[in-house]
């Protein structure tokens, strides 16, 4: 089409516009992303100072001396795998009764609604009421408790993403299972599931990684333990725990263990991440 | 009938109606201008009629090429499917009349210099004249989709039979009053032979009309005429 | 051209369907007579897939569908509520607009519906894969890739496990909705053909918003408008004189 010259005058006016916007969100981008730099620069560079073989083979040694963190890894992994462990079935489970039974009933909504609230629940509410309900009637800190602690944050972050990827299967394809005659618990097992598979292995990926870097759950429940410890009705270390006591501490020996841990964790995240997106992205 | 959604689709169909009447108007022509020459003795005019085929048939041809079009890109269906299929089918008829008309034009030729009797040569004219009428009536008929009156060119179809018939008759008379009258008689016969099956295919148009319409073919019988008739068939 | 002898393999009698509070099919009486394909043409929305998903109760899936009036299965109504909605649905099988076929190989793809009913040795089990996939003209293209998994296969191929899938576990009547609306003109070729040979065994139902399929496939014709059904008959009758002006103005496109 001819353009006057107004018509002109007004596409040229909107392109300046798009190119200011575009200038300002490539502006925002970087200023995010150097943050991002700045943070891993500060981690590796000091971290890697602090990381040496002994991290992983020794346990954190008592003030003035060297040492290891290999308690507190061995902790975080134990209480990250029984969370895993319990959060996941639960959440799938309530996940798929939300996205196949009960979807648009009143009480679905309701169970969205708590689900909700928990996924955005302080971590430290957590773990008060885990104290109150498994530590504070023994007496002793425990890693089970940490462990069930991790796994109230587990369940919602599984059972959203349960949900979500469960809707995201095509009904057609439910119906085609149902149209050979499958009864539902079938179709829910042998067909939805298959489809949704590496969205809900995602979905767990992602609460491991939420659950990696939490503190504060773990303060009231885990606390902490200088030795190794593999009996879940002992304390237990656990890096965020160890990194929050050492940082805060004088000694140059724990202050270093302590970025050398931040690294491990924040690395190990990363890691989970990446994965993460990498299986989400290539069923699409 | 309400239009089709695709608005080109109706210009296709309608042209196609157009062609046919355009068709039909030719034919006309040339048969009335045929049997006026036979009536004067104008070789002139029956040159005229004869040079106008070639256009019936290239009218025909272009129907013919524009109908397969329509089926190829619309696929008609139902009443449109039928529209295009009677539309060839019209349009062959109507070449065909266009033939028969040519035909009698051929024989005034042929019997230039010779004078037979007005008598017989009004009655030619006169069959010429029915079946004429059934012409315009049928391509009416076609245009305004009417199938009573394509079903009254269907049903009377006696007329032109019966007329025929006597003329036959009287053409053998002649012949066998003087073998000299033989030669014109022949080709008058074979001009009332030719008028006669213009009839039959006005008929033909008809049916098809009836057919376009209502997607069915005319079942009860049609009155037919004498066993005369058949003795001119053979002859014929 | 219809036989001369049909029997009345199903039989819709005085069917209404209702969405919630919402009346979408209106007494709708129809036969599926045995061994032979009826189609169901209309715009969208005029209630023909809401028909098929009658048929095998798939509307049952779903909170506030119901379905009133009779829908006869060898003389059986399938609409009372002690009907067992899986073996019913094993009985009439449903092929559906786009390919679905499951997240795993062709063989399980098929062997899975088959496994629902029934225990047969894996020697067994290959027979009746093959002798599925024979039956949906498949075999020959993916007889080298059992192992590969379903969702591998081009479009039309997906479409032809379906209804191999469907064939295996032996149903009696197979419901068609959209088959070909989302393949090719050469793929469609190939499921027409198919059902041309399926119906010699089954009794087939099709929804399809293409008329020449319809006109191509089908014995007889069912045009619907807006949860009626306009006209029932034989489909040479539907597309070529229809008795009802709507039937005309829709297959001859003049619908407004």
């Amino acid at each position: 089409m001819a353009l006057t010259e107004a018509q002109l005058a007004k596409y040229r006016r909107r392109a300046r516009g798009g190119r200011i916007r575009m200038a300002l969100s490539l502006g925002a981008t970087l200023v995010g992303l150097t943050a991002l730099a700045l943070i891993l620069g500060a981690l590796v560079s000091k971290g890697i100072a602090g990381l040496n073989l002994a991290v992983f083979t020794e346990t954190t040694p008592p003030p003035g001396s060297t040492g290891g963190l290999l308690n507190p890894i061995v902790g975080s992994v134990l209480m990250t795998l029984i969370a895993v462990a319990i959060g996941t079935p639960l959440g799938i489970l309530a996940g798929t009764w939300l996205a196949e039974y009960g979807a648009h009933s009143k009480l679905a909504g309701v169970i969205r609604f708590i689900n909700d609230i928990l996924l955005s629940a302080p971590s430290i509410v957590i773990g008060l009421f885990i104290y109150e309900l498994m530590v504070r009637p023994v007496g002793r800190f425990s890693a089970l408790a940490g462990a069930v602690a991790l796994s109230v944050i587990v369940i919602p972050v599984v059972l959203r993403t349960t949900e979500d990827m469960l809707r995201l299967v095509p009904t057609q394809l439910r119906e085609a299972a149902f149209a050979l005659g499958m009864p539902r618990s079938l179709v829910i097992r042998r067909v939805v599931y298959k489809a949704a598979s590496t969205g809900m292995v995602t979905g767990v990926l992602l609460a491991v990684a939420r659950i990696s870097g939490e503190t504060a759950p773990l303060l009231f429940t885990a606390l902490n333990n200088q030795f190794f410890n593999a009996d879940l009705t002992q304390p237990t270390a656990s890096l965020p725990v160890v990194i929050f006591q050492f940082a805060m501490s004088p000694y140059k020996q724990w202050q270093d263990l302590a970025w050398a841990g931040a690294l491990l964790i924040t690395f190990t995240v990363l890691a989970l991440s990446v994965f993460a997106r990498a299986l989400s992205s290539r069923t699409k | 009938m309400t239009d089709h959604i695709v608005k080109s689709f109706d210009q296709e169909l309608m042209e196609l109606g157009r062609k046919i009447a355009e068709m039909g108007g030719i034919a006309e022509t040339m048969l009335s201008d045929a049997t006026l020459a036979l009536e004067k003795g104008d070789t002139d005019l029956a040159q005229e009629v004869i040079a106008t085929d070639p256009r019936l048939d290239a009218l025909e041809r272009e129907i013919e090429d524009k109908a397969i079009l329509v089926i190829a890109r619309r696929q008609p269906m139902a009443v449109d499917l039928r529209a295009v299929i009677s539309s060839i089918r019209i349009a062959s008829d109507l070449e065909r009349i266009g033939d028969l008309a040519k035909n009698v034009a051929k024989r005034v030729v042929a019997i230039e210099g010779q004078f037979p009797p007005q008598k017989i040569v009004g009655g030619v004219s006169h069959m010429s004249e029915l079946a004429l009428d059934r012409l315009k009536r049928v391509i009416d008929a076609y245009t305004q989709r009417d199938v009573p009156a394509a079903k009254d060119v269907w049903a009377h179809d006696e007329e032109i039979d019966q007329l025929h018939n006597s003329l036959f008759r009287e053409l053998l008379t002649y012949m066998m009053e003087d073998p000299r009258n033989i030669g014109f008689c022949a080709h008058l016969l074979f001009c009332a032979k030719n008028i006669e099956r213009v009839g039959d295919h006005a008929t033909n148009i008809a049916e098809t009309i009836h057919y376009l319409v209502t997607g069915e073919t005319i079942t009860s019988e049609r009155p037919r005429s004498s066993t005369a008739v058949r003795i001119a068939d053979v002859n014929g | 051209m219809p036989a001369t002898e049909r029997r009345e393999k199903v039989s819709v009698r005085d069917l209404r369907f209702f969405y919630g509070d919402n009346l979408a099919l209106k007494n709708i009486s129809l036969p599926l007579y045995e061994k032979h394909i009826t189609a169901f043409i209309g715009p969208s929305g005029c209630g023909k897939s809401t028909l098929l998903r009658v048929l095998n109760r798939m509307y049952d899936l779903y909170p506030r569908q119901r379905a009133e009036g009779e829908v006869l299965l060898d003389g059986e109504n399938i609409l009372t509520p002690g009907q067992d909605l899986n073996l019913l649905r094993a009985k009439i099988g449903m092929v559906f607009q786009k390919p679905t076929p499951f997240p795993m190989s062709i063989y399980d793809n098929i062997a899975f519906g088959i496994r629902l009913y029934e225990d047969i040795p894996k020697s067994e089990m290959d027979g009746r894969v093959e002798e599925a996939l024979r039956g949906a003209a498949l075999w020959n293209e993916v007889k080298d890739k059992l192992g590969a998994s379903g969702l591998s296969l081009s479009g039309g191929q997906q479409q032809r496990l379906c209804i191999a899938r469907s064939v295996a576990i032996r149903p009696e009547v197979i419901l068609f909705d959209e088959p070909c609306s989302a393949l090719d003109p050469i793929s469609t070729a190939k499921i027409e053909e198919l059902m041309d040979e399926l119906k010699e065994e089954y009794t087939i139902a099709i929804v399809t918003h293409s008329m020449q399929q319809a006109a191509r496939v089908s014995e007889y014709t069912a045009f619907m408008y807006l949860g009626e059904l306009i006209e029932f008959g034989e489909t040479s009758k539907i597309f070529t004189t229809p008795a009802d002006q709507r039937t005309q103005d829709y297959i001859t496109g003049r619908f407004g």
